[in-house]
């Protein structure tokens, strides 16, 4: 009886504890995503840190390209689907795409900042060169900030600061970055804010010290097709087919689309700090200094450069130039531009070549002609425009600023509407074109088509202006 | 008709007449109530057997029995009677009035039920034969228009979309509005919006109302929001659903087989080219069989239905498949314990087309003229257009498939007369498998890759589990003295919910498969919501003099949806009521035979939404990127989120007139979000995503009015009428300093959050005319509310006999709408109607989109149905026959020329907010026109 009840008292007692509480808690829940702990402070997490930065830099071009190029005479939107008003330049506080572009470039500082402050110093196999990428991303989104918007601020509802001391806040902290482990696209960052600033002689040292690391390197961001983010702008030009959304200039017909069709996890990439850029603000400073061989030289050897960059063969004919209005833009090799045969190609006889880097027509003909002059530096300019297309450039080169978007007026206390960066900035001489920049006639019988302005011709006789041409 | 039907089933009959009968005698007799007014409808059982019969219209019946045998006489509302067979073929029977029986009583959520009469809220209710006689499939469709003070708008026309379901306005901008829906006592799935990783189609998609088992429905009870839902607790201030299945009665076993027909054709009122319905219509059938069965003893009842439905719908490429069956029973195990059981299982099966915001849609593409206005093609062109959608029509793929089981167990114990303990467990387990193949083929045809490509078709595949647990147990006491009454309520409810989502992606396919391990490239993501909810409540219902009753109670509510600085919320209620027609002075005086009924009622009361789960959390985000990983931050966290607590007061008056001949019901409500959840932009600066908040409040109030007419009511003849008429006034009062943000719609013309304007106005650059004839453009201009304010259904119902004929019908007046189909035909330059010149071309349409806001008022007749009643004529097979024909929305009146219900694409994501403010590019609900035959053994 005693063994009964001592028996019998074990089981409930078993019965008790609490491993078969589990089987009647149902209050407890688990959050399956990440939390801080698991982040900082554990090995390796600033290598992840950093992929995490070169992802956001995809975000971030996924908003300025489409902005930008439509802002640009480079492209025109004939559908629905993205951005309705910058074809336009009418840049608004309440257009959302002004807060999201915002948002991109502000989200990798805080990333950055996050990797230089946190990650990096938690993780014990933490190293230089990582430490510098966290420095040049930081720096590269006071670069942006500096090229799209005329004021933004820097920290989190902060004060708004200038273009100016935005490339000003880059080159510092790219000059951190090289100081830790140079790179030649840090040099040409440094370069192009100066280049911006129009300190000429600075862009020219960082120029050819990014050249004389690398003559031909090529930085790019890198888009994931499969998990995403995807090129948005690769949909734009090609992804979306025969929806057709935006249509090059016809002058830039040869050089559309340059994202295309890569892998089925991977998208197109953009170039966005290449080479070439070094020799195009050489050979512009070339020109400012009346040194016409310089300019000679720096372009030729960009035309060398250019002639060993990928170009892709590939088969673009369900683009129809366009779907509202089939054949009403140039769609033909024989169709002549401007005066200028050959800038037009035929997408429905097999497939065409498209440079994926950089294209330009430029020839060494041309360079060899070229003079220390208006023309020559028009010439310069349309080189630029097609050596940067799709890269977010142009509208830069035009002066036009984005504006800080509406919620940030009304939530940050240290700006109210009216202020720097609320208010857009187009040049005068950009404003009174706005509806010709990306009109164009076109007799369709004869194969022939004229833009309705020369936006390079504009720009350099308008170079006197604070807000372009930086060196003159 | 008759006629033709009886000499139809003559050859049937035949068949079974060879049948040889008992030898027992037949008794027949009449059934009378109190007055001597004939009762039909009454069951008529020979005790100990499942023999028995129903008393026809003029109350005989004929049963068969044996001498000193016993027949038990049961009828609603009346006391049973049982008598012994005795030597007489004939024994008639007055049956008494049961009062305590006739009390309408009210599930109440939780507790054993209380009166209605002893409620100071209103419930709108549908019993068993309101919801035979239509022909809904779902849930949402059989609420519309029969439901006073809900408004319920059908998204879409293709097949298990989902409906915007409200009644008390907008109380939240992080919900849908779709109340909570609880199958005897237990929650059930009730997700109105694609999953958080479902398969975009554009706009409209298949909601979990589609599957709410529409089988053996007993009653549903809408239960508004308010203090009638303080009780449930989380989650419950949208409102309640609440479905009482049947579980079998003591008395007769019977049974019946239903077999429908129905044609299905598109409503073509709304569309702007004709050749549309050329290109994607395609009238369809219905069929569905039914079958029922249900009976038992005193010790055991049950009860079983199943149907199988389906239809190739109104278009040449959707269907639905629906099978279902469900059983309930009752069991007394011993003289205390009762137990009641519920099961039903669905499965559907249902496609879809691409609509709304895809560029892929096919209605949207026609009819927002994306290739052209159709109506200006040569005959030519338009060949090969409709050619070229036809193809896109065989080679489109989007199918979901849904299997939910749901049980209730329910275990009643009677410790004495006085008092009850209640316990209840059940299930919810609701599982969907979406797919979309994208096969090249498709891709080929739509002109997204060119011609000749062959691998790189694309194949999606959502795996949605989403499971609820549910208990509850509680204690219902009451007592008596003389002049005061009480009912307590003690209890405690506990709910689990999640949800489980895989999205499965392969790319880079051949054509030909439907396996992922066929295609090149493969991604996955998942997506999880878990949450606990916990809460004690109890409620005291105090009579006073059987006329006035006082009724107090609350919860205490704790939810895992909320931050660690929190603590668990108490909701209390309290109301009164206030029968002043009861008392006798009353009941003597001679008004009360004008004036029957006077019911005064007053309550306030507490009711929560929480936020989305894990919202309150901060984490980060670990992305694969180009196979690696790659950290991010994600959630900014909110150590401080709350539910948001909605508090509404409620007066109300009840009148009946003519011994309620005509009686009429007028509530005024005010209910007040405070906490509300509202998730505004973070400061672009801050490189942060948007946080939830408790940092708004919303504001509705209005008034709620039901008239119930019966005119005429002699012995075979009855009428009547129904009318409903609700106001809203929506106002977000507080936005707690955050800018105004989109909840819904598009980027520059958006549904709107606003201190000062109705919760998801719309807002855009309107261009207004100056008096130097220019335009001026105004961004961020009110341009209307999406929710109508005025609402209200209509219906007709009569009887003549064994025939009935029914109609109804809703309406809506005072909201705004986008009419966004229109808005793309002018960007695409082929519709400038009513555009004023000097903008087209000058400007982006995105400045002028006040030109592109509409009223949304409507009038849509929703039912009209006839069912005749051809009882016994083909006895001994069938006790009786009915059949049965309905049409579904055939009329509307609309103010614009689009249909401002088809807001496919208004409803948001999982969690999000439903504005209803843009009608564009899908199918309005169609026409159906559906004959039944109803066979009863």
């Amino acid at each position: 009886m005693k063994k009964i009840i001592l028996f019998s008292t074990a089981i409930l007692i078993f019965g008790c504890t609490g491993d078969f509480g589990d089987v009647v808690n149902y209050k407890d829940v688990q959050n399956p995503n990440l939390s801080e702990e698991s982040v900082v402070g554990q090995p390796n997490s600033a290598s992840i840190w950093l992929t995490g930065l070169e992802r956001q830099l995809a975000n971030v071009f996924n908003e300025t390209l489409v902005l930008s190029e439509l802002g640009s005479d480079n492209y025109v939107n004939t559908q629905t689907f993205f951005n309705q008003f910058m074809d336009q330049l009418l840049i608004q506080i309440t257009d959302p795409d002004m807060r999201d572009t915002q948002r991109q470039i502000q989200r990798l500082r805080e990333l950055a900042l996050f990797g230089l402050e946190k990650v990096g110093p938690g993780d014990p196999n933490y190293n230089g060169e990582t430490e510098a990428e966290f420095n040049y991303f930081e720096g590269l989104s006071y670069l942006f900030s500096g090229m799209y918007f005329s004021a933004l601020p820097q920290e989190p509802v902060g004060v708004p600061i200038s273009s100016v001391e935005h490339y000003e806040n880059a080159i510092i902290a790219i000059d951190a970055a090289i100081a830790i482990n140079a790179k030649p696209e840090y040099y040409l960052a440094k370069a192009r804010a100066n280049y911006y600033l129009g300190n000429k002689s600075e862009a020219v040292i960082a120029a050819t010290a990014a050249l004389s690391l690398d003559g031909s390197f090529d930085r790019i961001a890198q888009f994931d097709e499969s998990n995403g983010p995807s090129n948005t702008f690769e949909d734009a030009l090609y992804e979306r087919a025969t929806f057709d959304d935006l249509q090059p200039l016809p002058t830039l017909d040869f050089l559309d689309p340059k994202y295309s069709f890569l892998t089925p996890n991977e998208d197109a990439p953009v170039h966005y700090l290449k080479a070439e850029e070094a020799y195009l603000i050489l050979a512009e400073a070339g020109l400012a200094d009346n040194d016409i061989v310089a300019a000679r030289e720096n372009l030729t050897a960009l035309l060398d450069l250019i002639a060993s960059r990928e170009v892709r063969n590939i088969d673009d004919s369900i683009e129809q130039r366009s779907q509202v209005d089939e054949g009403s833009r140039p769609d033909n090799a024989s169709v002549i531009v401007d005066g200028r045969p050959g800038l037009v190609l035929d997408r429905q006889n097999g497939n065409v070549d498209i440079p994926s880097v950089s294209g330009t027509s430029l020839t060494f003909e041309d360079i060899s002609t070229m003079q220390d002059n208006d023309a020559g530096l028009s010439m310069l300019y349309r080189t630029r425009q097609e050596v940067f297309i799709a890269e977010g450039l142009r509208m830069v080169d035009m002066g036009v600023k984005l504006v800080i978007d509406e919620n940030e007026i009304l939530i940050n206390e240290n700006i109210n509407e009216g202020d720097l960066g609320t208010t857009a900035v187009i040049p005068p001489f950009i404003s009174t074109i706005v509806v010709d920049l990306d009109a164009f006639t076109y007799d369709k019988a004869a194969g022939v088509a004229n833009t309705l302005i020369n936006l390079n011709d504009v720009l350099v006789s308008n170079k006197n202006s604070d807000q372009v041409v930086p060196f003159e | 008709m008759k006629q033709k039907l009886t000499w139809m089933l003559t050859p049937l009959l035949v068949l079974f007449i060879t049948f040889s009968y008992a030898q027992e005698k037949t008794v027949t007799g009449v059934v009378t109530d109190q007055s001597g007014l004939p009762l039909p409808g009454v069951s008529v059982v020979v005790v100990g057997t499942t023999n028995g019969s129903q008393t026809d219209f003029d109350g005989n019946y004929a049963v068969n029995v044996n001498q000193g045998g016993k027949l038990k006489f049961s009828y609603l509302g009346q006391k049973t009677v049982t008598m012994t067979v005795g030597a007489s073929n004939t024994i008639n029977v007055q049956l008494e009035e049961d009062a305590e029986a006739l009390e309408e009583v009210i599930v109440t959520g939780q507790g054993s039920g209380i009166a209605l009469r002893k409620l100071s809220t209103t419930v709108d209710v549908l019993n068993s034969e309101d919801i035979d006689k239509l022909p809904a499939n779902q849930i949402d469709q059989l609420l519309q228009s029969t439901a006073p003070s809900a408004q319920v708008r059908l998204s879409s026309g293709q097949p298990g979309t989902a409906a915007i379901i409200r009644t008390r306005g907008p109380i939240s901008a992080a919900s849908s509005g779709t109340p909570v829906v609880i199958i005897d006592g237990i929650r059930v799935d009730n997700l109105n919006s694609n999953p958080q990783l479902g398969i975009g189609t554009g706009g409209a998609n298949v909601s979990a109302l589609a599957d709410i088992p529409m089988e053996s429905i007993e009653r549903i009870e809408y239960i508004k929001g308010g203090a009638a839902t303080t009780l449930y607790g989380a989650d419950a201030a949208n409102g309640i659903i609440q479905i009482i299945t049947k579980k079998g009665k003591d008395g007769k076993s019977s049974a019946y087989f239903e077999s429908s027909v129905g044609a299905i054709k598109a409503t073509e009122d709304f569309l702007k080219y004709d050749r549309t319905a050329e290109a994607i219509f395609q009238p369809g059938w219905s069929q569905q069989y039914r079958v029922g069965l249900s009976g038992g003893s005193d010790k055991f009842s049950y009860n079983f239905g199943g149907s199988l439905y389906k239809d190739d719908s109104y278009n040449d490429i959707n269907e639905q498949i629906r099978r279902t069956f469900t059983f309930g029973l009752t069991a007394r195990v011993t003289d205390k314990l009762r137990y009641q059981g519920s099961f039903s299982y669905v499965n559907f099966e249902s496609n879809l087309d691409y609509n709304a915001n895809t560029s892929f849609s096919r209605f949207s593409g026609l009819e927002g003229s994306a290739r052209g206005a159709t109506d200006e093609f040569t005959d030519a062109e338009w060949q090969d257009e409709l050619a070229r959608y036809k193809k896109i029509g065989q080679l489109v793929d989007i199918s979901s498939t849904t299997n939910r089981f749901t049980a209730s167990n329910k275990f009643i114990y009677d410790v004495n007369e006085n008092f009850q303990v209640n316990a209840t467990i059940g299930i919810d387990n609701r599982n969907t498998v979406q797919e979309e193949l994208l096969s090249n083929a498709l891709q080929v045809e739509l002109g997204t890759i060119a011609e000749g490509t062959t691998d790189q078709g694309e194949l999606t595949r959502v795996l949605r589990s989403a499971f609820t647990v549910t208990t509850d147990l509680n204690l219902t006491h009451k007592a008596y003295t003389d002049n005061f009454s009480f009912v307590s309520i003690l209890g405690g409810q506990f709910f689990r919910s999640s949800d489980r989502q895989n999205r499965l992606e392969g790319s880079g396919g051949v054509d030909g498969t439907r396996s992922l391990n066929n295609f090149s490239e493969q991604v996955f993501s998942d997506f999880v919501l878990e949450n606990a909810n916990y809460g004690l409540y109890f409620l005291e219902n105090v009579g006073i003099y059987d006329v006035a009753f006082l009724e107090f109670g609350g919860r205490l509510d704790k939810t895992t949806v909320s931050g660690s600085n929190t603590s668990p919320l108490l909701l209390p209620k309290v109301g009164i009521t206030y029968n002043l027609s009861d008392h006798d002075f009353y009941q003597d005086a001679g008004i009360s035979n004008t004036i029957s009924t006077i019911k005064l009622r007053a309550n306030y009361g507490e009711a929560t939404n929480f936020a989305q789960p894990f919202d309150q959390d901060r984490t980060f985000a670990q992305n694969p990127f180009l196979g690696s990983p790659s950290f991010t931050f994600d959630n900014p966290g909110n150590d401080e989120l709350v539910s948001e607590r909605v508090k509404t007061i409620e007066f109300g008056l009840e009148l009946g007139f003519f011994r309620d001949r005509l009686s009429f019901s007028g509530t005024r409500f005010i209910g007040v979000t405070e906490d509300a959840l509202f998730t505004p932009q973070s400061a672009p600066s801050s490189g942060q995503l948007n946080q939830i908040q408790n940092i708004g409040e919303v504001e509705n109030k209005g008034y709620e009015f039901a008239l119930t007419a019966t005119p005429i009511q002699t012995g075979k003849h009855s009428l009547s009428f129904n009318l409903s008429y609700n106001t809203v006034d929506n106002l977000v009062t507080d936005s707690g300093g955050a800018p105004p943000f989109v909840v819904g719609g598009f980027t520059v013309l958006g549904s709107v959050v606003e201190e000062g304007q109705s919760l998801g106005y719309l807002r855009g650059t309107a261009a207004i005319l100056q008096d130097d004839g220019s335009y001026a453009f105004e961004a961020n201009t009110a341009l209307g509310d999406t929710f109508a304010p005025n609402f209200g259904s209509m219906g007709l119902n009569y009887t003549y006999g064994d025939f009935n004929f029914f109609a109804t019908a809703d309406y809506q007046f005072g909201g705004s709408i986008t009419d966004l189909s229109f808005l793309l035909r002018h960007l695409r330059g082929t519709d400038d109607t009513g555009i004023p010149e000097e903008l087209i071309g000058a400007t982006s349409p995105f400045n002028y989109v006040n030109f592109f806001v509409f009223d949304s008022d409507y009038l849509k007749i929703r039912n009209i149905g006839a069912s005749y009643n051809f009882g016994d004529i083909a006895k001994p097979l069938f006790s009786n026959i009915r059949l049965s024909a309905t049409v579904t929305n055939p009329f509307n009146w609309t103010a614009g020329n689009f249909d401002p219900e088809t807001t496919g694409s208004g409803i948001s994501a999982q969690n999000g907010f439903a504005s209803g403010g843009f009608a564009y590019g899908t199918e309005s609900a169609p026409r159906t026109y559906i004959a039944s035959l109803r066979f009863e053994f």
